[in-house]
């Protein structure tokens, strides 16, 4: 349950657009239509099976013509587990045909749906797991399996691996792979950002100043509170929401813009946990709390609670990701205008921070078929299926690629204007270590009720660090 | 004979404990229903207890029959919680009874180990469960699941027969040994009729803890051909939280409540006329 | 097995001379019948029950994520370490603070329902049996969105109806006061679990003799009386059964509530120890840790039965 959200289907099909992603260009006009296409496909998702097959075939063709004249044949069995939320599974029923076709010869066998990595768990236990994973999804975090030594060193073999198409994989890629103690072992393949959403309709509607900086955001907020609307409403029962678009970009913005504080503090460091920084960032939640503008009710409810009185304008301003428009599709009211920036701590004239989240794919250690894994990857990181991840996911992919739809919502334009900017700073994906984490989303819980200070703050996370540093 | 209570006011206060008692156990399962019937619009409009709009969204109860199977999940959930039960209390009631009636080395231990069972918490075992099913080929099967369920129902089956079997008088199977019935007639035609609504009362909350169990489930069953209905929920729910479809979830927990509801009141009635007070003594 | 008994029963029949033969073979009957009751029960519950969740105990003494395939034997490490967290001491509390919530609340309520039922002559009195087994039925997962649901401080059933008496709305955020929130988790359990207990008790009262009352009437005695001197102390082997298991299905089942409510939070303060062992095997790949909170559970509902028959034997004498 833990990163729900990241699954969530992704408005940001477009998005893509700007951060990644070619085939977009290539079919043009399709962004709100995808978004759509993505919400019906449940109301006849029963014969998805039967479609997927058809426009398998027709493609199948295409794909594997010039893909693998070089490479010796695959046989044998090749397993992939993959976890289904919110990008829905179309795209993986497809991925997988296609290579499926391509390699007449191997036997590919899907293992996906929202509750594999639990079914799957006694699998990699025991020894025997499927060959490939797509690492998303509750039970399931790339540093545990790495520490774990369940995926496959890849640091060699990425370093000059090429796609199906020639194309250098590295090159290719938006943004670079996770490195654990200098080593490579997964792969990003979505690609998403946190960050502040509102309303610019209601904005407008009420004369409140689209924020740009925190003195803004405080004065903005003053002016709702006095019109009777909760300024800040968030997602207290996974506090991860708050940390990934309030708090760590608050402690870059602390840090005068350098992310290391962040790297420092997943790799367990004290001092990084005990810097200014996160005195400072911390001191920004307190504000909001002291001055009332966190909504009450944000400490017990969920996402799906928290995002739909955040739609009916009950509360100006959520902290999520860019998934939010997309997952929430069937429920915005006429008239809603999404509004985003990726970060809203930082002082007047800093850098606007945006703190990135992927999802990951990644070989098992103990696959008994490397090659046709290998392969895998190779097939995967092309432009061709990246195009086909942001039309059957509605989500952007990790694959770079040129920036051409335009006829996107407004809000995935503000997204793409902030990341395609050379003035914000991008955090790379940064995977805590799941104590520390549980322990940061607890004491940031405990800080918005009033319960510890900052200072508490820190002395209990420190606390768990030092355990786990042991 | 009795005639109840005969203070008027207490009369009423008392009705009055049971109607809102009645009302607030009723009221979810209309709840249910309701929220079958709307769009995640209303969900969130309205207040908690206002009535779907029209038009009603029954297509929400077909979408989720069509998508998924539940006709061979329902099958699946049968066979195994049939299964499991009638199995369970063969083994728990035999055990419990000799538990209650005889002493022998080691008898007491014995009780104490099936409750001592009861204590642990059983998702420990979820690990070493699936490896040792696996070495028995027993994965993916719904012998496996009967096997499983079976043996978990065991403890709490023993605990609660034990108390019954001592509750019976013992002049009964003294009467019937010394006419010359065995040991396995006299159980089986005397105290086992005589512990009906002991054994009904086990195979009630057997029945509902084994229809309504996901976790050990999700384990042992991946392939979707094998389900049961609530490893199917699970699923589905899994699913639905990425798609807020609250609707059809209403309606799929609707499905799964209502046969086991039926169940129940059949056996209910059983209950009430099965055991007179007269038959004891 | 012919074999092995043999010699025993053989052996019977020396020591005690020769009127034995007859008794032998009764008690040579009486073995058979007990081993034949007994041994299929028991084979089938350590193969599929006693072995895996010993096995799954008995990683409590190693430091194993769950997921890896290494697992380091520590000992008692993970014991030291439980011992010296905060949060495994909340639990417990908590855990125990549930376990008297639900012993008080449940007993009380479903003996009330089960005597009014039976006893009173109500009208409707099938009726109100059926429907308050109700909540018994309805899977864990409706009754926490339904209990969610009710909390909700926004849209949520409580609030909207107190909003009915007061001027302005009421926004209590019921599953998020910075202490005590274990106390709205009361509620629901109590409510879901009446219905299982009421039907047990009511089986024991309809198993008391008609004529125990008949005579008591004939005396003049009330229903209260009646309800003390009979009831109670008829049933009581039932009340015993029923508090000594909802004991034990709170200190190991009640995770099942909490997770769905509240995952243990906000801020752990609605952790118990089932949750807790939960979030740490399976959330914080912690494995080893959970096993060694699933010894605790064990043990604690262990002491803790032995000393609630302690006490429940007492009551009986007093009140017999």
């Amino acid at each position: 349950m833990m990163n729900k959200k990241k699954y969530a289907a992704m408005g940001a099909a477009v998005l893509l657009a700007s951060m990644s992603l070619a085939g977009c260009g290539s079919n043009g006009n399709n962004a709100p239509n995808d978004t759509a296409s993505t919400n019906n496909a449940t109301n006849n998702a029963g014969n998805n099976a039967a479609t997927t097959n058809d426009s398998t075939n027709a493609n199948a063709g295409s794909t594997n013509a010039g893909a693998t004249t070089d490479t010796p044949k695959l046989t044998g069995d090749f397993e992939v587990q993959y976890f289904v939320g919110g990008y829905g599974d179309k795209w993986w029923t497809k991925v997988i045909a296609d290579f499926q076709a391509a390699n007449p010869d191997l036997h590919v066998k899907a293992l996906g749906g929202p509750k594999i990595n639990e079914q799957n768990k006694p699998r990699w236990i025991g020894g025997n797991p499927p060959d490939f994973v797509y690492i998303d999804g509750p039970e399931l975090n790339d540093r545990q399996m790495v520490e774990d030594g369940q995926l496959e060193d890849l640091t060699d073999w990425i370093k000059d691996a090429k796609n199906v198409d020639g194309d250098k994989i590295l090159d290719m890629l938006a943004q670079q792979p996770q490195q654990f103690d200098g080593k490579i072992y997964n792969i990003p393949l979505v690609l998403n950002s946190w960050g502040i959403f509102w309303n610019k309709a209601l904005f407008k509607e009420k004369g409140w100043q689209e924020p740009q900086d925190f003195q803004q955001f405080l004065d903005v907020s003053d002016k709702i509170k006095a019109a009777g609307t909760t300024p800040f409403i968030h997602t207290g029962k996974y506090p991860y929401y708050i940390n990934g678009a309030f708090l760590y970009p608050a402690i870059v913005s602390a840090n005068n813009g350098d992310y290391k504080v962040l790297q420092d503090m997943a790799a367990n460091k004290v001092e990084a946990f005990e810097s200014e920084a996160v005195k400072t960032a911390l001191g920004k939640i307190v504000t909001l709390r002291d001055k009332g503008f966190i909504d009450k009710a944000s400490i017990q409810i969920n996402h799906t609670d928290s995002q739909m009185l955040f739609l009916q304008n009950k509360d100006a301003f959520i902290p999520n990701g860019l998934w939010l428009p997309n997952e929430m599709s069937k429920d915005i009211p006429q008239g809603f205008d999404f509004g985003f920036i990726p970060s809203i701590t930082q002082d007047a004239g800093q850098k606007i921070v945006a703190n990135t989240s992927t999802a990951t794919v990644a070989i098992a250690k103990n696959a008994k078929n490397k090659d046709a894994a290998h392969a895998f990857l190779q097939f995967v990181f092309s432009k061709a299926q990246a195009s086909q991840w942001a039309e059957l996911s509605g989500a952007p992919s990790n694959i770079k690629g040129d920036i051409s739809a335009s006829n996107a919502p407004s809000f995935v334009k503000d997204a793409a204007k902030y990341l395609t900017d050379p003035n914000t700073i991008v955090i790379p994906t940064i995977t805590f270590n799941a104590d520390v984490d549980k322990a940061m989303q607890d004491a940031t819980d405990a800080l918005t009720i009033g319960k510890i200070d900052p200072a508490g703050w820190v002395k209990r996370v420190t606390d768990v660090v030092k355990k786990v540093a042991k | 004979m009795n005639n109840g209570i005969r203070n008027p006011i207490v009369k009423f206060a008392f009705y009055a404990i049971l109607i809102l008692w009645g009302l607030s156990v009723l009221y979810p399962l209309l709840w249910t229903l309701l929220d079958a019937l709307k769009n995640n619009d209303q969900f969130f409009r309205h207040l908690p207890w206002a009535l779907p709009e029209a038009p009603l969204l029954w297509s929400n109860f077909s979408y989720v029959w069509n998508k998924y199977n539940f006709d061979s999940y329902f099958l699946n959930s049968i066979i195994i919680t049939v299964g499991s039960t009638l199995l369970g209390l063969l083994l728990a009631a035999t055990t419990a009874y000799v538990l209650a009636r005889y002493k022998f080395r080691g008898s007491g231990a014995l009780y104490l180990l099936y409750i001592a069972s009861m204590m642990v918490p059983f998702i420990l075992a979820l690990i070493p469960l699936f490896f040792l099913m696996n070495s028995f080929h027993l994965i993916n099967t719904k012998i496996g699941l009967i096997l499983v369920y079976t043996s978990s129902v065991l403890a709490f089956g023993i605990f609660v027969l034990v108390g019954f079997f001592k509750s019976l008088p013992k002049e009964l199977e003294e009467a019937s040994i010394m006419d010359g019935a065995s040991y396995f007639g006299t159980f089986f035609r005397v105290m086992l009729p005589l512990s009906q609504p002991g054994l009904i009362t086990v195979a009630i909350v057997n029945v509902l803890n084994i229809w309504n169990e996901y976790i050990v489930g999700t384990i042992l069953v991946n392939d979707p051909t094998q389900y049961t209905l609530p490893v199917e929920i699970g699923v589905m729910q899994a699913e639905m939280q990425y798609r807020t479809e609250w609707g059809p979830l209403f309606a799929a927990l609707f499905f799964t409540i209502v046969p086991v509801l039926l169940v129940y009141i059949v056996f209910q009635r059983k209950i009430a006329s099965g055991i007179t007070a007269g038959a004891v003594k | 097995m012919d074999g092995r008994v043999r010699p025993v029963v053989l052996r019977e029949f020396y020591r005690k001379g020769g009127r034995v033969m007859e008794a032998g073979s009764a008690k040579w009957q009486r073995n058979l019948f007990i081993a034949s009751f007994i041994i299929p029960t028991f084979v089938f519950f350590c193969v599929f029950t006693i072995y895996p969740v010993a096995k799954g105990l008995y990683y409590s003494m190693f430091d194993w994520s769950g997921m890896s395939q290494t697992k380091d034997f520590i000992g008692f490490g993970n014991f030291k370490e439980m011992f010296r967290d905060p949060i495994v001491w909340r639990a417990i509390g908590n855990d125990y603070f549930l376990v008297v919530g639900k012993i008080v609340g449940i007993m009380v309520l479903a003996t009330f329902f089960a005597v009014a039922l039976t006893r009173f002559n109500f009208k409707m009195a099938g009726f109100f049996r059926s429907i308050f087994f109700i909540p018994n039925v309805i899977s864990v997962v409706v009754i926490g969105v339904l209990w969610n649901f009710i909390y909700n401080p926004q849209i949520g059933f409580l609030n909207a109806f107190l909003s009915l008496f007061t001027d302005e709305k009421v926004s209590i955020t019921w599953l998020g006061f910075t202490n005590h929130t274990i106390w709205m988790l009361l509620p629901p359990a109590i409510w879901a679990g009446i219905g299982f207990y009421m039907i047990l008790l009511i089986a024991a009262i309809q198993n008391i003799p008609a004529s125990y009352y008949e005579a008591a009437d004939l005396e003049g005695a009330g229903q209260w009386t009646q309800f003390r001197r009979i009831t109670v102390p008829l049933i009581w082997e039932q009340m015993k059964v029923s508090i000594l298991n909802i004991m034990m299905t709170t200190l190991n089942g009640s995770f099942v509530i909490v997770w769905i409510m509240t995952e243990g939070g906000p801020d752990n303060s609605t952790q118990v120890m089932g949750s807790y062992l939960y979030q740490m095997a399976f959330r914080q790949y912690h494995f080893g840790f959970g096993a060694a909170i699933g010894v605790l559970i064990l043990v604690l509902s262990l002491i803790t039965t032995v000393v609630l028959q302690r006490l429940l034997r007492h009551e009986t004498v007093e009140l017999s």
